[in-house]
């Protein structure tokens, strides 16, 4: 507990490559939860120890097949009902994976559990730059309080770069 | 002459027509142990018409040989009387041949085929549950024990081999419409019910010495809106006074702390405790059955997902239950049994501590009411998948919670009060 400020957690944390499942690298992080009602995302500093694979070539392949598209990807409900994901598929919903991320850290307090529950919709929109960019809705499922919500947000990625949010909407703010 | 041809082929063709129908027909089978059985069976088949399944003709028939047959409806008293007064062993393999056959073209016309390793729809289970229990009538028979709010009948199947006084342990899945999973597995447990029973030495036993009500799908109306409009809808179909929002959710509806802690008052919430405990008809139902039969349900099992948990009360208080070092020990061993399989591993404890309190629980209010075993399975996954668990988890899932499942059902019939 830190006076006035909020609660600080220090964590020893188990980092789990579900694509390469055998070398878990270890992190620390520290959490501080601001105190208040108004709402704020919580303040992260993490350090990875250890080194996370390549995905160089697995990049490029995904980077050039949607950039040759003739039309822009549209799909939606990935996972589909019965849990399948089409394979040329899965490389958009791990980075919706990633940007689903972002949405639970800028909602997430000490009383909220956030998993993705489904990309309902996903569209890429043609830029003129190096980077790609996908619209999502993402269902994002809350575990205390139950509710499975649409959140809208837009990635940019291309290789080499990590995955950046440039907007961000959705019902209502905090918990 | 030409003339009496044609009236005694017209007569044989009515009397043919009215075969068509089975309705009340019956099909014994029958095992005469000596020749003295035997005779009766011949005696039978020449005072009225017995139609052999097996074997295809009366004069086949020889000591210690199974025998099936089927009669008309208005003789099959006439014969269970001869059956019982001759002291032959016989049973009723069909009780009635027109549901029977109904059944099976349900199963195959109307709907997908069913599949114990793929999600099946509501008509898919609604007619596997008359199938496998009409395949099965020495070990499954199935019952309705009241009516959704839209109407659809709620199956209950009993498990067991038929004796006196026996003790039961009741399970249901599908309370939430989202969580796939547990109806698969109910599914998966009759199978393996049926499939094992006289293979494997611990079901035979469970089986021998206890039944199972297996409630396949208790939120069928939510079920089904899963498949047609909204794959993420957890809570019942039910209209709420004065609100556009639909449903309650009835793992908040039981009359157990109702409606204090981790449940909502607002319809529009997915964990609206609706507006009075039981105001659902499926939790009704659910409840009134189990009153009815109070005395002789020792052991409770409710299935849900997901989150890899193995819960038991209270969940509407943080108190402890009055028997919790007995239940934290079942659910350690139990939590063992399943991770022995696949290495899949679960948290287990009170509800309260370990997921989140949450009033109005069916496993808190069938201990209060005195079944001092009650457990909530989360099944997979912890989140990576979450309602959206792949068809092809389906039987590893199944089959580690069986472990856990059996082991519970075994505990409670080694202690039981």
């Amino acid at each position: 507990d830190i006076d006035d400020v909020g609660h600080k957690y220090y964590l020893e944390l188990e980092l789990e490559d579900v694509l390469d499942k055998d070398r878990p690298v270890t992190c620390t992080a520290e959490v501080l939860y601001p105190l208040g009602s108004k709402a704020s995302a919580a303040d992260v500093q993490v350090t990875v120890q250890g080194e996370l694979r390549s995905t160089e070539e697995a990049d490029k392949e995904f980077y050039d097949r949607i950039r040759s598209l003739e039309k822009e990807l549209v799909a939606e409900n990935i996972p589909d009902s019965h849990g399948k994901v089409p394979p040329e598929l899965e490389p958009i919903h791990l980075l919706a994976w990633a940007a689903s991320g972002y949405v639970i850290w800028q909602n997430s307090t000490e009383n909220t559990h956030f998993h993705l529950a489904q990309v309902q919709h996903v569209k890429q929109v043609k830029r003129s730059d190096e980077d790609l960019q996908f619209d999502f809705v993402l269902l994002l499922h809350e575990m205390v309080s139950q509710e499975v919500l649409p959140w809208e947000l837009s990635v940019l990625w291309q290789p080499g770069r990590g995955a950046r949010v440039c907007r961000c909407q959705g019902p209502g703010a905090g918990s | 002459m030409w003339a009496l041809l044609v009236l005694i082929g017209a007569a044989s063709v009515s009397a043919h027509l009215q075969e068509l129908s089975f309705d009340g027909q019956k099909v014994f089978r029958v095992l005469p142990q000596n020749d003295e059985q035997v005779e009766i069976l011949n005696f039978l088949a020449s005072i009225m018409e017995v139609d052999f399944w097996q074997p295809d003709s009366v004069t086949l028939v020889r000591p210690k040989m199974q025998v099936d047959f089927r009669v008309e409806a208005d003789k099959s008293f006439e014969v269970e009387d001869l059956l019982k007064e001759s002291g032959m062993e016989y049973q009723v393999l069909i009780d009635n041949l027109q549901a029977a056959m109904d059944a099976q073209f349900d199963s195959k016309a109307r709907t997908a085929s069913h599949s114990y390793e793929k999600y099946n729809n509501w008509d898919t289970i609604a007619a596997w549950t008359a199938d496998i229990a009409a395949r099965n009538p020495d070990l499954v028979s199935r019952s309705v024990i009241g009516e959704t709010y839209e109407g659809r009948p709620m199956y209950l199947l009993k498990m067991g081999k038929s004796g006196p006084n026996k003790k039961a342990i009741f399970m249901d899945c599908g309370f939430h419409a989202r969580e796939w999973i547990s109806p698969a597995f109910c599914q998966w447990f009759v199978k393996e019910a049926v499939e094992t029973y006289g293979k494997d030495s611990v079901m035979t036993k469970l089986l021998d010495k206890l039944d199972f009500y297996v409630l396949p799908v208790v939120n069928i109306d939510g079920y089904v809106y899963t498949w047609t409009n909204d794959r993420m809808w957890r809570k019942t179909r039910s209209k709420n006074a004065g609100s556009i929002c639909i449903g309650t959710d009835p793992n908040r509806n039981m009359d157990a702390g109702w409606c204090t802690l981790g449940a909502s008052k607002s319809p529009c919430a997915p964990t609206y405790c609706g507006s009075a405990p039981e105001s659902e008809k499926e939790t009704k139902a659910l409840a009134d059955f189990i009153r009815e039969h109070l005395s002789t349900i020792k052991g409770y099992l409710t299935i849900h997902s997901y989150s890899q948990l193995l819960l038991f009360p209270y969940s509407y208080t943080y108190d402890l239950p009055a028997n919790y070092e007995e239940l934290n020990s079942i659910a350690k061993a139990a939590s063992k049994e399943l991770a022995s399989l696949h290495n899949t591993k679960y948290t287990y404890g009170p509800g309260a501590n370990t997921i989140y309190p949450a009033a109005g629980g069916s496993d808190d209010w069938v201990y209060d009411q005195g079944i001092k075993y009650a457990f909530t399975f989360e099944l997979r996954d912890t989140g990576r998948h979450g309602f959206l668990l792949p068809e092809s988890q389906i039987k590893p899932t199944c089959e580690e919670t069986l472990l856990a499942v059996k082991y519970i059902a075994n505990y409670v019939l080694e202690h039981l009060y």
